[in-house]
């Protein structure tokens, strides 16, 4: 199955409450993740305020944190490959790397917000 | 003293720096003891003078104190629980990751939010292991969590949905992803104190309009959040034969009794006790026991010539902020130390000398800046009301980015909208509309970001660097807000403080905080001087003395030039008071 790796920026919040301004890609984004889950995509994210050691012991992400550095994050990853960089993937771009067949709008966060339940 | 009436097991002491919470905690713990309980006294003040105040060195073991049976102490001291955090988070990929992005990590994990929620860990096992609480009749705090803390920890999404899903962390949850105990732990913690039965919540404050409604806020909001048992101290009250001595301290009183009789009405249902200023230090334990004793304390020293005091007026500090005829003037200090005044003062001077100047205060009863406008020459007035700007600011990202998200995600956001930080961020974009006025007048505002939040608002700095670094070498002129505020030529920090310990350490981590985003304050201001206002009675004098040592340290390490500004009789409003609190000229009254 096709693992899809987010390496996320260091952000006091990913929401960007404490930042200049709210970051509407974040929250989309999220929303984007929290679909594409429930629809049986494999998505894991990694928050460099965080989890900076995964950032540190993935060759690929480390060298391009080196070469790029950290205002070039997001970082996605489809099965260890580089996939995307510097913008979040869109709805329809998840849907196909998961290789979910249709894509349909469907409310997200009806019977759980979290991932262990569904 | 009704507070320690049947004391339950858990007591918590809260109040903004300054008011004696420490003082009042350490006399509470020692009378305790005394009556055969077994008490632990756990101290967060990073100042801690608990060790001192019993002569024993305490730091972060459980520390028998031999002088009172049956007492124990720990000292928390928060920042290092901080930083103990971020090292392990940090530590393993320094050297591993570029160093600016293992600094870019350090920043975001430096928030006032990460150094709440860090003490908040260690409090955890003192409020619900059963090991360590079995063993004391009585834990006293004399700090307690904030209202945004336990909210963000009641709130189930902070636990499941959004750190296990990945969805997005919040910004003051981050620093719960890396926490060591479980949730459960951190329920049983918010559970316990919530529980009226085993927690009780005192409220310090002096006989201050400012202490008074800060205390009521408080109140209101651990209140709203299930801690009702509540009590109120109001400490350091100036006995009334005092103010027979000398005119400062009948003023003292007045202005005491007048604050007390406005005591918002939140606070008037609450179990109150009134602890009268001391002529002595509190310092030892005769001094401590001594404390919460009603009877008035005998005074030996006699009416006497005021305390010699040599210090720089702030009128002459403003000599330095005239010489370069323009730029922006921020007054920098926690709540509750003068920083309005201080601005208009500082407005005023400027004003007087001459120079235009556009004073923009947060001012909230807003009649300084009422009477001040139109009043001088030269001199504008604005004002920005920091409650209509934040809400304006939370509606506003809740109607935009808070608009796609599920009831869970919504209530998380609508948390972290109430954290300090974006109020100061809210405040501080209001304020900047004016800043770029202070290229040809003096922009004077009683309002300032942190050291933090500016680094945080300047996230993109890097790459504003890089982009200046490059215009310079074209000989271009570029800069952004971050470098206005790093330029001394074109912006000057005053910080604010009072002649006391925990205010002065209070500045100086706020200074520390500055320089890490390369700002350094210009000058240091301490407000409210007793020393300064050459008090006779023997209690004034006995508090001026005390002065003198704070004032030292602020004079010989923290500050590069400082003025002392004295404590007034009448409270300083209008042009002429306002010089007066300057140094400027006094005339007789």
């Amino acid at each position: 199955m096709t693992t899809i790796q987010v390496f996320d920026p260091a952000l006091c919040c990913s929401t960007g409450v404490c930042g200049v301004e709210t970051d509407q890609a974040l929250v989309t984004f999220a929303a984007d993740v929290d679909w594409a889950k429930q629809n049986g995509a494999h998505i894991e994210r990694f928050n460099l305020a965080q989890e900076p050691m995964v950032f540190a012991e993935n060759a690929r992400v480390k060298g391009f944190l080196e070469r790029s550095g950290q205002e070039a994050l997001p970082l996605i990853l489809i099965d260890g490959e580089i996939a995307l960089a510097g913008r979040y993937p869109n709805r329809e771009e998840l849907a196909r790397w998961a290789g979910l067949k249709k894509v349909e709008e469907t409310k997200p966060g009806a019977c759980c917000s979290g991932s262990s339940c569904c | 003293m009704k507070f320690l009436e049947q004391a339950p097991r858990f007591l918590f002491f809260t109040g903004k720096g300054g008011v004696g919470k420490t003082s009042i905690a350490c006399a509470t713990a020692i009378k305790l003891a005394e009556a055969g309980r077994r008490v632990l006294l756990v101290s967060t003040d990073p100042a801690s003078n608990v060790g001192q105040a019993f002569g024993v060195g305490i730091g972060d073991k459980i520390t028998a104190i031999d002088a009172v049976p049956n007492l124990f102490a720990l000292e928390i001291d928060p920042q290092a629980a901080a930083q103990a955090y971020r090292d392990r988070i940090v530590g393993p990929v320094r050297g591993k990751l570029p160093d600016a992005v293992v600094k870019g990590i350090e920043e975001q994990l430096s928030g006032a939010c990460t150094t709440e929620i860090a003490a908040f860990d260690e409090f955890t096992a003192l409020l619900t292991d059963k090991a360590i609480t079995s063993g004391y009749d009585h834990i006293i705090f004399d700090t307690a969590p904030t209202g945004h803390t336990i909210r963000l920890l009641q709130l189930p999404v902070a636990w499941s949905g959004f750190l296990e899903a990945g969805k997005g962390d919040a910004s003051c949850l981050g620093p719960l992803a890396g926490l060591e105990k479980q949730r459960a732990q951190y329920s049983a913690a918010v559970g316990a104190l919530a529980d009226g039965g085993r927690t009780r919540l005192i409220l310090v404050a002096r006989a201050q309009n400012s202490a008074l409604c800060e205390a009521s806020r408080t109140h209101e909001e651990l209140a709203a959040i299930g801690l009702h048992q509540q009590f109120l101290v109001v400490n350091g009250l100036l006995p009334k034969e005092e103010a027979a001595l000398d005119a400062l301290a009948a003023a003292l009183y007045a202005r005491e009794q007048a604050a007390l009789a406005a005591t918002p009405d939140a606070l008037r249902g609450l179990p109150c006790d009134y602890v009268p200023l001391k002529p002595f230090n509190l310092v030892g334990l005769d001094a401590l026991r001594q404390l919460l004793v009603a009877t008035p304390s005998h005074i030996e020293a006699a009416v006497g010539e005021p305390v010699e005091l040599h210090a720089p007026s702030l009128s002459e500090l403003v000599d330095g902020v005239a010489a370069d005829g323009h730029g922006l003037v921020m007054l920098m200090g926690k709540g509750g130390v003068g920083k309005t005044t201080l601005a208009a003062a500082v407005a005023v001077e400027l004003a007087h000398r001459g120079l235009p100047v556009h004073l923009t205060t947060s001012d909230p009863a807003a009649h300084l800046a009422e009477t001040l406008h139109g009043s001088l020459d030269n001199l504008t007035v604005s004002r920005i009301d920091p409650h209509a700007e934040t809400e304006r600011y939370r509606q506003e990202v809740l109607r935009t980015k808070g608009a796609k998200l599920d009831a869970q995600g919504r209530a998380l956001l609508e948390e972290d909208l109430r954290s300090p930080c974006t109020e100061e961020i809210a405040v501080f974009q209001a304020f900047s509309r004016v800043i770029r006025e202070a290229g040809e007048k003096f922009v004077v505002m009683d309002t300032a970001p942190t050291g933090h939040t500016l680094l945080l608002l300047d996230a993109t700095g890097a790459y504003h660097r890089e982009v200046a670094r490059m215009l310079d070498a074209k000989g271009a002129h570029y800069t952004t807000p971050m470098m206005q505020l790093q330029d001394a030529r074109r912006t000057k920090v005053l910080l604010v403080t009072l002649a006391e310990t925990t205010p002065v350490l209070e500045a100086a981590n706020l200074q520390a905080d500055l320089r890490r985003a390369d700002i350094e304050p210009w000058a240091w201001v301490i407000n409210n001087s007793v020393a300064a206002a050459r008090p006779r009675s023997p209690l004034l004098r006995k508090r001026a003395e005390n002065e003198l040592a704070e004032m030292e340290k602020v004079a010989t390490i923290h500050a590069r030039r400082y003025a002392v500004v004295p404590l007034l009789r009448d409270e300083p409003v209008g042009a002429p008071r306002l010089l007066e609190l300057a140094g400027h000229a006094t005339e007789p009254a």
